[in-house]
């Protein structure tokens, strides 16, 4: 998409727009509007101090207006334009103030306004509410009989069976395939989307025998807390996870993944209900997770705790720079016991480049991980939490990480496996969650990919 | 109490010119500590194009450039290399202080001379009200420079699209960049109008104010102006009515002393300072301060 | 390899090369600004070096302006390692200052030596380090930036100043707006003009060294320097760690004040602040924050000074030209890139430089 927009100029390849083709070496934003590509992003791009007429006002296409600005007149150009596509939205909000689906609508006037001939939409339903993207689709289509071109990303397939054309699946990277939509039925695309029903790649021990009547390791109850966007928000999460097991939630990006994971790090106060670590109520603190046992794991180097700039070495301690006396006493930093531990874990997990000294920034995201999850799980910790572990990994780490979760699971300890790769979740785990709209729902027992993926896609009937 | 009135209008005038131009950067996303020094070069620059030519107007012109050289360096370091705006700030005020020093002892020695002065100007009928008239409409051309800027400013960022652009850079770099506009060069040309302003506030020290150049003679009025710019929350109108704020406080202190209070004058100087911080911390609600002021824009951070 | 890529790579593996270039740049473009006045820079130079390295007492003036730097320095440095942009190192050494006076002419001063020379020492780095916490709170609590707030309590520091020696610590014959001279009890103990502060603050920097780098409270000042994000995901809290390094470089400037009216003014007066607080950033970049390389960079700057004096007696060249130095060495040493300022500039302020209430980082 940022190819597209022209934010991302393309390594290779070429670009055709109505038969012309363009110039890739002169490509940029500038480039990408004069030749009429109207991108709406994810996440907004409009300027949220200004009203929409101003935001509409102030782009390289709209300084052949001239350079005097005449609020009023713009607010009437926008209103007769919103009109006329039958995009409703306030005119004299600061952008701030606005809904997110006001928002989108603004972004899409914007492309209109500019007269871009391709509009692309980037999940734009993401954030909005059922009654917006009911709005949302007439409004598109009315575009379409306009003659415009629309380009609808989204991970819904509901949606694009009752808006779409044509469909393209995309997957890592790559077109899976292009077909018209009448011709492939959502289990089909389903399939497509979510990749090919592959054997599970690890052996799996049968899950370790427990006890019936211990406490669960780790649990969540009635647990809400504030959203960064208010569809995000975690509604009354009600969850236990037993040592001996790996409990996946699955879940795509939004729904309130980066809120559990703050939560569950310690860096989230939830706003009501209890963490119980092995039956006893905890306050969620980094440091009293910490010291119950509870470790972290996560996709974004700066969530797991990796401090760029500091060394492996620290890295691996800077978790536990109050407590642990082997490296830390009043005043003092043991830095030859540091090294030596690093030392330690560099041979064990082969973590490159072997140098305890080197600025973690500049390990690759495989290595960085390694260093995560050898500080995570080298305190003999029996409870893993781990956000999308593997995001970003190359398939041999990929796998490494995988080998270390059950690994734990073997042994007795407990992982809660945070995921939007719906593989990862499905291989692990021995119960699966989905984590819809800030709420838990459960997953049936045996539910394949297309089913698991109509759950996400909040289109449980269709399945 | 019409001398009170007039004495704060025209202290306030350099002021307020100085704080536009910090509020021109500031709105585009840069925040330029170096004021001062800017201030201070376009001092030193009016002084000696004033001397040398006789013409006060060619020395306030010389002053504005001399802001602008100084800015130049500034925006090449801050903007255009993306180093710390804040360490670039204070590297140019030492270095506006070291250079008018040298070139002020190089070129006078000891024996500074008198610059011409700008004088007042009486607005033609406003002037003859009774009272008021003498004391706000018989001033420096500083005092209506800068409210005609005030104006212009606030209709250059309401009423064009120039203007909407330099706001859109300084709220959102990245979404202006997605939108075309060129944000390191809007950046560089607001710092380079604003320091511009900045020199021309300077030349008011020495051609209006008083009539010789004395080495670091701005004294810190470029910290109140950055002061005035948070003060007035970033709107052309809120910064005017805080420089008459500070120029009132700055000639109630003249005005106290001359009428023999004994009050310790420090307690006035500290207080321009002492109530902006009080209304930085307790000021409730959203501040206003442009979202990307102070954040180098790279692209593909974004 | 173009010849900037090269120039690069090189100042990647060697960074002395800046450390000793910046400097040395900085000189050169000075000296051929001075041969673009009509001065002749080689006998200015030739001044400068003998009137800060020529004799023993040329070399005793280096040190003691050397003195404060190291000190004001150290205390920049600290606080830029913890991403906090503390500007305001020549308000706390002012503070530190006269609350040091004060300490010796009228709370204490019949006190004897022993008892008086620490209660001084502790009440100037009491004053820096309050004035520091001020700015401290300014931040954490409501999310004023601290460079805004430094920088404006620079100036209430010095009106203060102005305000004491006017008024509760002017001396007793109200002669001049000074305070009285420091009682004898109060002076640092000294070897002709040389005192005791100047090795104290020389040990202090070792000691800032060591704890950033050899102790827990230092690995986690740096860590939320480095990264506000990871240190909090970490167990670590990015706001006390800001406080911290606030307060020990509030304290550290505190001291410089302090030094400087029990070592070499004796009283205080309004003339007091030289500007070694600013100076002091120049130090810091120099030194790339660290507090080891604060000494060499401090004594730069420190015989800067001194040989300015004897530059302007004897070569007639002014001795402001140490600013334009200090201007131009901050700028080169960017230009040089001074790493570790490049990696806090970019990660650690991650927040909008003013306003927005503190909010908690994730």
């Amino acid at each position: 998409m940022n190819v597209l927009a022209g934010l991302v100029r393309p390594d290779a390849g070429r670009l055709a727009l109505a038969g012309r083709e363009i110039d890739l070496a002169s490509w940029s934003p500038s480039a990408a509007l004069a030749a009429g590509i109207g991108m709406v992003h994810q996440h907004s791009t409009l300027v949220s101090a200004m009203t929409v007429p101003e935001n509409l006002s102030f782009g390289a296409a709209a300084l052949d207006g001239g350079l005097a600005f005449d609020p009023g007149a713009a607010r009437a150009r926008v209103a007769a334009l919103a009109e006329r596509y039958g995009l409703e939205l306030q005119l004299d909000a600061r952008v701030r103030d606005l809904s997110v689906g006001q928002r989108q609508r603004a972004e899409i006037l914007r492309a209109l306004e500019r007269g871009a001939r391709v509009l692309v939409l980037d999940e734009p339903t993401a954030a909005l509410t059922a009654e917006e993207t009911r709005a949302l689709f007439p409004a598109l289509r009315r575009l379409r009989d306009a003659g415009c071109g629309v380009i609808f990303i989204s991970h819904k397939l509901g949606e694009i069976e009752d808006l779409a054309d044509r469909v393209a699946v995309i997957r890592r990277g790559r077109i899976e395939a292009v077909a018209e939509v009448g011709a492939l039925d959502a289990r089909a695309l389903g399939r497509l989307m979510l990749g090919r029903d592959l054997p599970p790649a690890l052996p799996r021990a049968p899950a370790p025998r427990r006890e019936a009547d211990a406490a669960p390791v780790l649990a969540l109850r009635g647990v809400c807390a504030p959203g960064l966007r208010e569809a995000s928000a975690l509604r009354s999460l009600e969850l236990e996870l037993s040592a001996g097991e790996i409990v996946g939630v699955a879940g795509i990006d939004g729904n309130g993944q980066r809120e559990l994971e703050e939560v569950l790090a310690g860096v989230r106060p939830a706003s009501a209900g209890r963490v119980e670590v092995g039956g006893s109520s905890v306050v969620p603190s980094v440091r009293a997770l910490a010291a119950h046992g509870v470790a972290q794991l996560s996709g974004e180097r700066e969530r797991g705790g990796l401090v760029s700039g500091m060394s492996v070495g620290e890295n691996l301690v800077v978790k536990r720079s109050f407590d642990d006396p082997r490296f830390f006493r009043p005043g003092f930093l043991d830095l030859r016991a540091l090294r030596a531990h690093a030392e330690d874990v560099i041979a064990r997990f082969g973590i490159q480049p072997p140098d305890p000294d080197a600025d973690i920034a500049t390990l690759s995201g495989g290595n960085a991980q390694k260093v995560a999850l050898a500080r995570e799980l080298g305190s003999g910790a029996r409870v893993l939490v781990a956000f999308n572990p593997t995001r970003g990994l190359d398939v041999l780490v990929t796998r490494f990480v995988h080998e270390q979760l059950l690994a734990l699971r073997a042994g007795g300890g407990a992982v809660l496996l945070v995921s939007t790769e719906l593989d990862e979740v499905l291989d692990l785990s021995d119960r699966v969650l989905a984590l819809v709209e800030g709420r838990l729902v459960p997953v049936p027992e045996g539910a394949d990919r297309a089913r698991l993926g109509a759950i996400l896609l909040g289109r449980a009937e269709a399945a | 109490m019409d001398a009170l009135l007039e004495a704060a209008l025209r202290l306030a005038g350099p002021l307020l010119l100085a704080a536009l131009g910090e509020l021109l950067i500031e709105r585009t996303g840069v925040i330029n500590i170096g004021l001062e020094g800017v201030m201070l070069c376009g001092a030193f620059g009016a002084f000696a194009c004033a001397v040398a030519t006789g013409s006060p107007a060619i020395g306030v012109v010389t002053g504005g450039v001399a802001g602008c050289a100084l800015g130049a360096v500034f925006a090449l370091f801050a903007v255009v290399r993306r180093a710390d705006q804040i360490v670039v700030g204070t590297a140019i005020n030492l270095l506006a202080l070291g250079l008018t020093g040298v070139a002020s002892r190089t070129l006078y020695g000891g024996a500074v001379p008198t610059a011409p002065a700008i004088g007042t100007v009486a607005l033609p009928g406003l002037a003859a009200i009774p009272t008021v008239g003498p004391a706000l409409f018989v001033q420096p051309p500083y005092v209506y420079a800068a409210l005609a800027l005030a104006l212009a400013i606030g209709l250059f960022f309401r009423r064009t699209r120039p203007g909407l652009r330099w706001r859109a850079v300084g709220e959102s770099a990245r979404a202006a960049d997605a939108e075309g506009v060129a944000v390191t060069r809007v950046r560089v040309v607001a710092v380079l109008v604003g320091t511009f302003l900045g020199g021309v506030a300077g030349s008011a020290l020495p051609l209006s104010q008083s009539n010789v150049f004395t080495e670091g003679m701005t004294a810190g009025r470029g910290f109140i102006a950055l002061a005035i710019v948070i003060f007035g929350r970033w709107s052309p109108l809120g910064v005017t009515l805080a420089a008459l704020f500070f120029g009132a406080a700055h000639a109630l202190q003249f005005w106290l002393q001359a009428r023999g209070f004994d009050l310790p004058y420090p307690l006035f100087l500290m207080f321009p300072y002492a109530v902006t911080l009080a209304v930085l911390g307790f000021s409730t609600g959203r501040a206003r301060a442009p979202e990307d002021l102070g954040r180098a824009y790279r692209r593909e951070a974004a | 390899m173009t010849a900037p890529q090269r120039a690069a790579r090189l100042l990647e593996r060697a960074p002395w090369v800046a450390t000793i270039g910046a400097p040395v740049a900085a000189i050169g473009i000075v000296a051929l600004g001075l041969a673009l006045l009509g001065q002749r820079p080689g006998p200015a130079l030739a001044a400068m070096l003998r009137g800060s390295f020529g004799d023993a007492d040329a070399v005793v003036t280096t040190l003691l302006k050397a003195s404060p730097l190291l000190l004001t320095g150290t205390a920049v440095a600290l606080s830029f390692r913890c991403g906090v942009w503390n500007i305001g190192a020549e308000g706390q050494l002012v503070t530190g200052a006269v609350l040091a006076t004060a300490m010796a002419t009228r709370i204490a001063p019949d006190a004897p030596a022993f008892v008086l020379l620490p209660l001084c020492v502790a009440a100037g780095a009491a004053g820096g380090a309050a004035l520091a916490a001020l700015a401290g709170l300014l931040r954490v609590k409501r999310g004023v930036s601290e460079v805004i707030a430094t920088l404006l309590l620079n100036f209430v520091a010095l009106q203060a100043l102005a305000l004491a020696v006017h008024g509760p610590l002017q001396e007793t014959s109200a002669a001049y707006p000074q305070s009285d001279a420091l009682p004898a009890a109060a002076l640092l103990p000294a070897a002709g003009r040389l005192h005791l502060g100047v090795a104290l603050a020389g040990a202090m920097a070792v000691a800032t060294a060591w704890l950033l780098f050899r102790t827990p409270a230092g690995f986690r000042l740096r860590a939320v320097g480095l990264s506000p994000v990871a240190a909090r995901f970490a167990g670590l809290s990015p706001e006390r760690e800001v406080m911290h390094a606030l307060v020990l470089a509030g304290a550290l400037a505190g001291i410089a004040g302090a030094f400087e009216v029990m070592g070499v003014t004796r009283r205080l007066f309004e003339g007091l602040a030289s500007g070694a607080g600013y100076t002091a950033i120049a130090v810091a970049l120099l030194a790339r924050l660290h507090p080891l390389a604060v000494l060499p960079a401090a004594l730069f700057f420190g015989a800067l000074e001194a040989g300015a004096g004897a530059m302007q007696r004897n070569a007639g060249v002014p001795s402001v030209v140490t600013q334009v130095v200090q201007g131009l060495v901050i700028l080169l040493s960017l230009g040089f890139g001074a790493g570790e300022v490049r990696l806090l500039a970019g990660r650690a302020r991650s927040r909008p430089l003013a306003g927005e209430p503190a909010a908690r980082e994730p």
